[in-house]
């Protein structure tokens, strides 16, 4: 089991060097809630921050969310675990921030919790792996002989439900959405400014909550994040009715990566898949 | 009374626009069930299009495109095909029949093609039936 007190001990240890050094101008980590359960997001800028700082098993937020709200060129230190690591590797791919401006803070951790419902996260709602893909500095040990979690496992149910019976269950979710955009909010790849949604012209959808304007954003949004989504799981936890969007996004990352054999932020020298071709792809996709 | 779909129709304006006047002009009949709408390349097609031509009640979207090495932006389909590819699966799993979104490759001399595709087309919409899931109740 991770040892989460000593992981807070490093962050703080290394938050606290290179904010000294003056090597980053900010630390973004985790930092207290009203409760134990409820950390939040934080972004320490001076050395007396750094006591602020928490880390424990319901700290699952993906502080890629607010790289691209600094300024391009601002020197930043990002703690990461496993999903985020790979957000910080597609948001490098897509240019939002470089690598030389970041200084990545590796956190393997296993038995992440979700503060709504208490369960363990791990391979249900985040890509099933425990260690960092890129980092510069790891906080803790690795975690290793653990039985591969299965990301993709959770759709068998869904994809062996007729279509009908699909459209029904996403009809029925998506229903519930309110439109407070907290997926969005949440989500690291949704940067743009401004979202299609709040485009007037052309007026892509109704920003009434009802059905119609929640199918095409919430299908447009699974499209635009096709073969980028990084499967942090973030977009369905901060879902305040509980939407299970990570479903779709799961299910469309499942089909880029057969598609075009490329897992979203797995290496910084790859390209988004879309934004990507090979002259040998085959027309046995579009079937 | 039979059922008559909509069908839209986005043709690049080289290849399947142009094949669709040889089509024409060689007097071809075909289905007047689809509406054309010109873009100029295939990758000009934005998913949304298609999300909102089913919304405005199409009941099936069919695209053309230069045969992939064709394009005469020498790389358009080829993003396209990728993208739209995506689009299919996502209709797919959110329920709607993958059936109701075509993309077919059709050159500007292929009008005979432009003409059996909207037939094969037609028919397999007319089979599928009005799309009522996506389409905005009025």
């Amino acid at each position: 089991m991770t040892d989460f007190k000593k992981i807070e001990e490093n962050l703080k240890t290394e938050a606290g060097r290179l904010l000294k050094e003056g090597l980053v101008t900010v630390v973004l980590s985790y930092g207290k809630g009203f409760d134990e359960n409820h950390p939040m997001p934080y972004a320490a800028k001076t050395i007396a921050d750094v006591e602020n700082i928490v880390f424990n098993q319901y700290c699952n937020y993906n502080m890629a969310r607010y790289l691209v709200r600094y300024p391009q060129g601002t020197k930043i230190a990002i703690a990461v675990k496993a999903a985020d690591s790979r957000a910080v590797i597609q948001l490098i791919q897509e240019e939002k921030v470089k690598r030389e401006n970041l200084v990545i803070l590796g956190i393997p951790v296993q038995g992440m919790k979700n503060p709504k419902t208490g369960e363990v996260i791990d391979s249900k709602t985040t890509c099933g792996l425990y260690n960092p893909v890129l980092y510069d500095i790891l906080l803790g040990e690795e975690v290793h002989g653990q039985k591969n979690a299965l990301p993709y496992e959770v759709l068998a149910e869904y994809e062996a439900m007729d279509k009908d019976a699909r459209w029904e269950f996403w009809e029925k979710e998506l229903n519930k959405c309110i439109r407070c955009y907290a997926c969005r909010k949440a989500c690291p790849m949704c940067y743009c400014d401004p979202c299609f949604i709040d485009q007037s012209k052309p007026k892509w959808a109704d920003k009434a909550p009802q059905s119609p304007g929640n199918m095409m954003y919430h299908l447009t949004r699974f499209h635009h994040l096709a073969g980028r989504c990084i499967d942090c799981g973030e977009c369905s936890r901060a879902c305040p009715v509980d939407i299970p969007l990570y479903l779709f996004h799961k299910k469309v990352a499942k089909e880029c990566e057969e598609m075009f054999n490329q897992k979203a932020g797995m290496s910084i020298e790859d390209k988004p898949v879309l934004v990507d071709f090979r002259v040998e792809d085959s027309d046995k996709i579009l079937e | 009374m039979s059922f008559e779909p909509k069908i839209l129709g986005i043709a690049c304006n080289w290849c399947t626009y142009t094949g669709a006047d040889l089509a024409g002009t060689t007097r071809l009949h075909y289905p007047q069930n689809v509406r054309v709408v010109r873009v100029m390349c295939s990758s000009r097609i934005n998913p949304s299009f298609i999300f909102r031509a089913f919304q405005l009640g199409a009941d099936g979207v069919l695209i053309g495109g230069c045969h992939p090495g064709d394009c005469h932006y020498n790389t358009g389909n080829l993003y396209a095909r990728r993208r739209l590819a995506t689009t299919k699966k996502i209709l797919e799993f959110a329920g709607l029949e993958p059936g109701r979104l075509r993309v077919e490759w059709i050159s500007a001399s292929e009008g005979n093609k432009f003409a059996e595709v909207v037939e094969e087309f037609t028919m397999q919409i007319k089979n599928l039936g009005p799309q009522s899931k996506l389409k905005i109740q009025q």
